[in-house]
């Protein structure tokens, strides 16, 4: 199943301008669950999918909310030459189709 | 006696719960009427506002332009100004004017004080500066007191000179401080967000972690509910938990949407890092109260041993000019990744004959890889593409003279296999190129570790008079 099919909200945005952060929330326990257990959205994925490096990206799970953070450093900082996503808000294409 | 202490008397003379009105997380973009309206008659404590943020990229800053429009700023202005005239209650505004540096401030105390006059209405105003002086900060850079954050290299006092505006995000005790001066309406220059709903509960003894908490969530008007949005939200702090309810009757904030909020934005759900300290989410509760009111407890504070202020600055690169052009011919789509650089060579040979080269040029292919920042690289080519253009360049003449070539050579640059030899573009009007000012950038994104934070932002007190 892919992560598109299975969350509610996928979404990025700035945290800051030099960290991109990333929220994956869902509609119900089950359904975080099974995401938080899947070794796909594990930092090395997300690094590989980003083309980041590793110890760049953090992966927290946030039950309280039903989600999954992911936070990584950005490649060019907000604004930059050579931006191209002020805001952030347009990096989750690349979560939509991973394969949980 | 003005709102400030009015409110402070009051209740420390009859202790209560405290009700604060978030009435907008975005003040110049709309503060929707019937919500704000519904919250004024749940007779709040303060009416907060928030009008900054840093996510909305350096030419604020560097320029010293709002990012909002002038007419709607005012429009919101007033209707807050007026909501807290009325019932006799501080309002308050932090990140005056979008990104919070004198010139934001300024703008924003210019629109009050017109105001008052168009309205009749006196009172005492607090301004609180938050511009960080260069040779403080330079003295700071010799002794070692300036960091980078989140790997920003180190600061320089070449980088501090460059910087047009230079602010500090200032923390609650000045707005502490502030509202001790018996005022009506306190506007800071940056601020955290928190600093604008937490500074009252905390001088009246509420738990300074529950009133952070709160104030991270309410900041954003109604953005924590389901549906999320821009309408007051009213929350009611006692000293064990706070309440939270949105003015809009199709919003609710449940348990999991307001946990959620915590996310937004943040790099980490449960920690929020504040200039005096951090405020620790891990034991938050969020308990449903019906289905529109969610109740929170459990945030905890932890007093910082060694204060620290973010600083933000941001100074020109140069001056930008543009270019906006489309193209459809599959030949030139396919082969677009060598076009671009051959025409960016044959620019630089012509406008480089006499002088070196003084300028960058980019472009951007949307429809392929214009958006993201790590595009797949093998992806079916778009029917079409956008192409931007950017130039960056020491004038505005130079950056026009460097945009207008490129257009041209751009244009009628022959390639293998070319059948449209008329032209590779379609401009979707005329001229295509367009200078667009000043470019910025970020170039202070430090943190000032100073045992004395709330010294850097002095507080003036002027009477308003109608």
């Amino acid at each position: 199943m892919q992560l598109q099919q299975l969350a509610q909200v996928i979404r990025s945005k700035n945290a800051g301008p030099r960290r991109l952060t990333l929220d994956v929330m869902f509609a119900s326990d089950g359904d975080y669950r099974q995401a938080a257990q899947s070794p796909a959205l594990s930092p090395a994925r997300i690094a590989a999918l980003y083309r980041v490096a590793p110890e760049n990206v953090a992966v927290m799970p946030y039950p309280l909310g039903r989600a999954i953070k992911i936070t990584l450093a950005r490649p060019i900082m907000s604004g930059d030459p050579g931006d191209r996503d002020v805001y952030g808000a347009q990096q989750h294409t690349p979560l939509l189709e991973i394969e949980l | 006696m003005s709102a400030s202490g009015r409110v402070l008397e009051e209740l420390r003379r009859h202790p209560r719960p405290i009700r604060l009105l978030g009435a907008s997380g975005q003040l110049g973009y709309g503060i929707p009427t019937p919500a704000f309206t519904g919250g004024l008659a749940r007779q709040p404590d303060l009416i907060g506002c928030d009008m900054g943020s840093i996510d909305i990229g350096p030419a604020y800053l560097g320029s010293g332009e709002m990012a909002t429009a002038p007419a709607a700023t005012r429009r919101d202005l007033r209707k807050a100004l007026l909501g807290a005239r009325q019932l006799d209650i501080p309002l308050v505004i932090g990140s005056a004017g979008s990104a919070g540096a004198a010139p934001h401030l300024e703008a924003t105390l210019a629109i009050l004080r017109d105001i008052a006059r168009a309205e009749g209405l006196t009172f005492r105003m607090g301004v609180l500066r938050a511009d960080i002086s260069r040779a403080l900060l330079k003295d700071a850079l010799r002794s070692g007191k300036i960091v980078g954050l989140d790997g920003m290299p180190a600061l320089t006092e070449d980088e501090v000179d460059a910087a047009s505006h230079i602010v500090g995000q200032m923390g609650t005790q000045p707005f502490r401080r502030a509202l001790a001066a018996d005022i009506d309406v306190l506007v800071a220059g940056r601020a955290c967000d928190t600093a604008i709903f937490a500074a009252l509960p905390t001088m009246l003894d509420f738990p300074t972690g529950l009133a952070m908490h709160m104030a991270k969530i309410i900041e954003c008007a109604s953005l924590c509910c389901v549906p999320g949005g821009r309408d007051s939200i009213l929350a009611t702090l006692d000293h064990d938990g706070f309440d939270l309810e949105s003015m809009a009757p199709q919003r609710s904030a449940t348990p999991v949407s307001v946990a959620a909020h915590s996310l937004y934005e943040q790099a980490d759900p449960y920690t929020v890092q504040e200039p005096e300290g951090r405020l620790d989410l891990a034991a938050a509760t969020y308990r449903a109260i019906d289905d529109r009111r969610t109740r929170v407890s459990g945030a905890r504070w932890l007093p910082s041993t060694d204060p620290a202020i973010k600083l933000e600055g941001a100074r020109s690169i140069g001056e930008r000019a543009i270019l906006l052009a489309g193209a459809a011919d599959p030949r030139f789509i396919a082969q677009h990744r060598n076009i671009l650089p051959a025409v960016a060579d044959v620019v630089r040979e012509l406008v480089c004959e006499d002088t070196p080269q003084d300028y960058t040029l980019s472009f951007r292919v949307y429809g392929v890889d214009g958006v993201r920042m790590a595009a797949p690289e093998q992806e079916a080519p778009p029917g079409e593409v956008f192409v931007l253009g950017e130039v960056i360049a020491p004038s505005r003449e130079r950056a026009a003279e460097v945009m207008r070539t490129t257009k041209q050579y751009l244009l009628h640059h022959g390639y293998a296999g070319r059948l449209a030899t008329a032209g590779n573009l379609a401009f979707p009007f005329t001229p295509p190129e367009i200078s667009t000012g000043p470019a910025w950038r970020f170039n202070v994104f430090h943190l000032l570790r100073t045992a004395d934070p709330d010294a850097l932002f002095p507080l003036e007190v002027e009477t308003v008079r109608g």
